[in-house]
């Protein structure tokens, strides 16, 4: 069975998309939508009939938000140990590689 | 030349994403200091290692998910830097071409503990234990506006580490899915499949507190 087309470049009606169909078609969903499924009014009927898919979406868009944050270290966060530094500017470059 | 530092050059070669210098701002005597390094100044080599050591270990940190090790991939990464900083041209961010050799490096150092015989592609996909349950789960314990960092980070480092891998490369270091796949030599659907699972298994992990793991301490790994 061929893989379905992917979403962005589909114009089909999804209303009545069942679950299933719903949860094999999620990854390629969270891509086409750029990660704001619960945005994109074509889902909007769908999800609204299904309760379990809307709290799912929001869980993971949720997820997907909260990791961004994670890209700048905490102000708590440990860096390396600063003894990493020293051996490093005494080393010559090519010994410590090679 | 080691096939070591060649394949971490070709890492490095890859397209820029325009889209990340969003995600790294220029900071400020960061350019100047790059400059002054590429000339031998160790007092801005230095700088440069102050401004982005933290962000560099906790890449490693959460890639490898062991502390000892995250110390000498980072220190690893910064002797890299200090050999190839001539060859940055500016054509993406400055800790966005840093992250990504260290990326590489971490990636050339896993395969070389094991993974180099079989390609990520195979390794990266967990257990059937490890997998998340295909499920959609109850509605009574929702998760939306309640991820705080402290928790998520807990989560990711509960994450089998395929799972950990593509997560952080993607939702975390704002990596597209073609350019993992070129990383972990794996393709762009297996990519695209892993990050959803990934996200599957942390809302798990996030429902049920209880089976989140303790903070790295250097007894966990890859």
């Amino acid at each position: 069975m061929s893989d379905p087309a992917p979403l962005s470049q589909t114009t089909e009606n999804y209303d009545n998309m069942t679950a299933a169909e719903f949860e094999e078609r999620l990854p390629d969903l969270f891509q086409a939508g750029g990660g704001k499924v619960t945005e994109d009014p074509r889902f909007a009927v769908f999800l609204e009939r299904n309760p379990d898919c809307a709290a799912l979406v929001r869980d993971l868009e949720a997820i997907a938000a909260a990791a961004v944050d994670l890209f700048q270290p905490a102000e708590e966060d440990e860096g390396p140990p600063e003894p990493a530094w020293g051996s490093l500017i005494t080393k010559e470059p090519d010994e410590a590689i090679e | 030349m080691s096939s070591m530092m060649l394949e971490a050059q070709q890492g490095m070669q890859t397209k820029p994403n325009p889209g990340l210098f969003k995600r790294n701002p220029p900071i400020a005597g960061e350019a100047e200091a790059i400059e002054r390094a590429k000339e031998g100044d160790p007092d801005a080599f230095s700088k440069l290692y102050a401004l982005h050591k933290r962000r560099v270990y906790t890449l490693c940190l959460r890639m490898l998910g062991n502390v000892s090790e995250a110390e000498d991939m980072t220190q690893e990464a910064f002797l890299h830097l200090f050999r190839k900083l001539g060859s940055f041209r500016g054509e993406s961010a400055f800790s966005t071409w840093l992250h990504r050799l260290t990326v590489n490096l971490v990636l050339m150092h896993l395969r070389k503990k094991g993974l180099n015989l079989v390609s990520l592609e195979e390794t990266i996909n967990p257990s059937e234990d490890d997998a998340p349950k295909r499920d959609f789960g109850s509605r009574d314990n929702q998760l939306a506006g309640s991820v705080d960092r402290v928790t998520l980070e807990r989560a990711v480092s509960s994450l089998p580490p395929g799972y950990r891998m593509v997560f952080v490369l993607h939702d975390v270091e704002g990596f597209e899915h073609n350019e993992i796949a070129s990383m972990l030599e794996c393709s762009t659907g297996n990519s695209k499949s892993q990050l959803h699972k990934a996200r599957l298994k942390l809302r798990e992990l996030l429902r049920n507190p209880e089976q989140l793991a303790v903070p790295a301490s250097g007894k966990e790994g890859v």
